[in-house]
């Protein structure tokens, strides 16, 4: 089956990005194929190249990177809510004056509309809250 | 299981969070008029606090943050038309129907379970 | 048949009443994270009405020393259990 996720928890404040990446892991382990994984309200903090958590704690950002790389997962970034909470990218940084960039390859900030296209053309979609 | 005379609709949005406390109840509103836009049957449950957004007269926030009543308004304007309500929050916070700011309409709690079947896709708030 | 996922124990939090509210007779209930204490017997109670329709996610029961704790009626299934009850449902509907 395809299956979409929508993370909607910070990573490490909540154990939504934790719950949402063992279950990524599972059902692509049991032969599923993960089209994306949408990152909504303070999901988008996933996202975050910048986050440095101490080696011995999960490192979020990289997991689903490796994820993305590996299974060839979209990581979708809600661009609105990203924005807002201080997620920009090479692009955006620019626009807005930033002098700096905290979201990077393979996550990419998208609209809305592709979490609603997700929803339509996969099998199942998944919602992580915090 | 529910039987369906009627094909099931696309969209059914939850929004279970009041206005201003949190961006829970505006970034639903924003993935229901999305999908709406993008021409998808879309119907919006309001449950717990979430009947709250249906308050008439309210204003904006610190900071004037606006609120959501105007995006509200604009539901029609996107033929997002089925607006239900939990009969049960409702009461609960003391509130009818016909004080909100929309047409809504009441609905009981196993209406709830059969909306949630009754749409493709469910996303709460 | 739909799957209902609750994040939050029943002790703090009254989203467990919307989702029971959201169930369908054939609806089943998984508990994972916090929500987990809900599987305990003391707390199990709030369930009463899908006796026999919950469920509890092993890695976080045993990550909160809860393994072995749950009420006999629970049924306890690892991440690749919460997989196929998501194959399973038609959809899946999380209440955080």
């Amino acid at each position: 089956m395809r299956y979409a996720i929508l993370l909607m928890g910070a990573p490490y404040s909540h154990q939504a990005s934790h719950s949402a990446l063992r279950f990524a892991r599972a059902l692509v382990a049991r032969g599923h194929r993960l089209e994306a994984v949408f990152f909504y309200h303070d999901g988008v903090h996933n996202a975050s190249r910048l986050a440095a958590p101490p080696q011995d704690e999960p490192h979020l950002m990289d997991a689903w990177t490796d994820l993305s790389r590996e299974h060839e997962v979209a990581l979708q970034v809600c661009i609105a809510a990203a924005l807002r909470r201080g997620l920009l990218d090479e692009r955006e940084a620019a626009r807005h004056g930033k002098d700096g960039i905290s979201v990077a390859a393979p996550f990419e900030l998208t609209g809305l509309g592709q979490l609603i296209d997700l929803g339509t053309r996969c099998d199942r979609l998944v919602t992580f809250g915090p | 299981m529910h039987e369906h005379d009627e094909p099931l609709r696309d969209l059914l949005v939850i929004l279970r969070h009041a206005p201003h406390g949190s961006s829970w109840l505006k970034e639903g509103l924003d993935a229901a008029l999305v999908a709406a836009a993008f021409g998808q049957s879309v119907s919006l449950l309001f449950m717990g606090e979430g009947v709250m957004a249906l308050m008439p007269g309210q204003g904006p926030g610190p900071l004037e943050q606006k609120g959501t009543a105007a995006t509200l308004e604009m539901l029609e304007m996107y033929d997002i038309e089925t607006l239900l309500v939990d009969a049960e929050a409702l009461s609960a916070l003391g509130l009818s129907a016909d004080e909100l700011m929309l047409d809504v309409t009441p609905v009981s709690t196993e209406a709830i379970s059969e909306a949630l079947s009754a749409h493709c896709l469910v996303l709460t708030f | 048949m739909l799957l209902h996922v609750v994040n939050r124990s029943p002790a703090n939090s009254r989203v467990y009443e919307q989702a029971l509210s959201g169930m369908g007779p054939d609806d089943v209930l998984l508990l994972i994270e916090d929500g987990v204490q809900g599987a305990l017997p003391q707390l199990v109670r709030y369930y009463a009405e899908i006796e026999g329709r919950l469920f509890a996610l092993r890695e976080d029961l045993e990550a909160r020393g809860l393994l072995g704790r749950c009420a006999e009626s629970v049924q306890v299934v690892d991440v690749d259990g919460f997989v196929t009850l998501t194959e399973e449902a038609e959809r899946t509907v999380s209440w955080y």
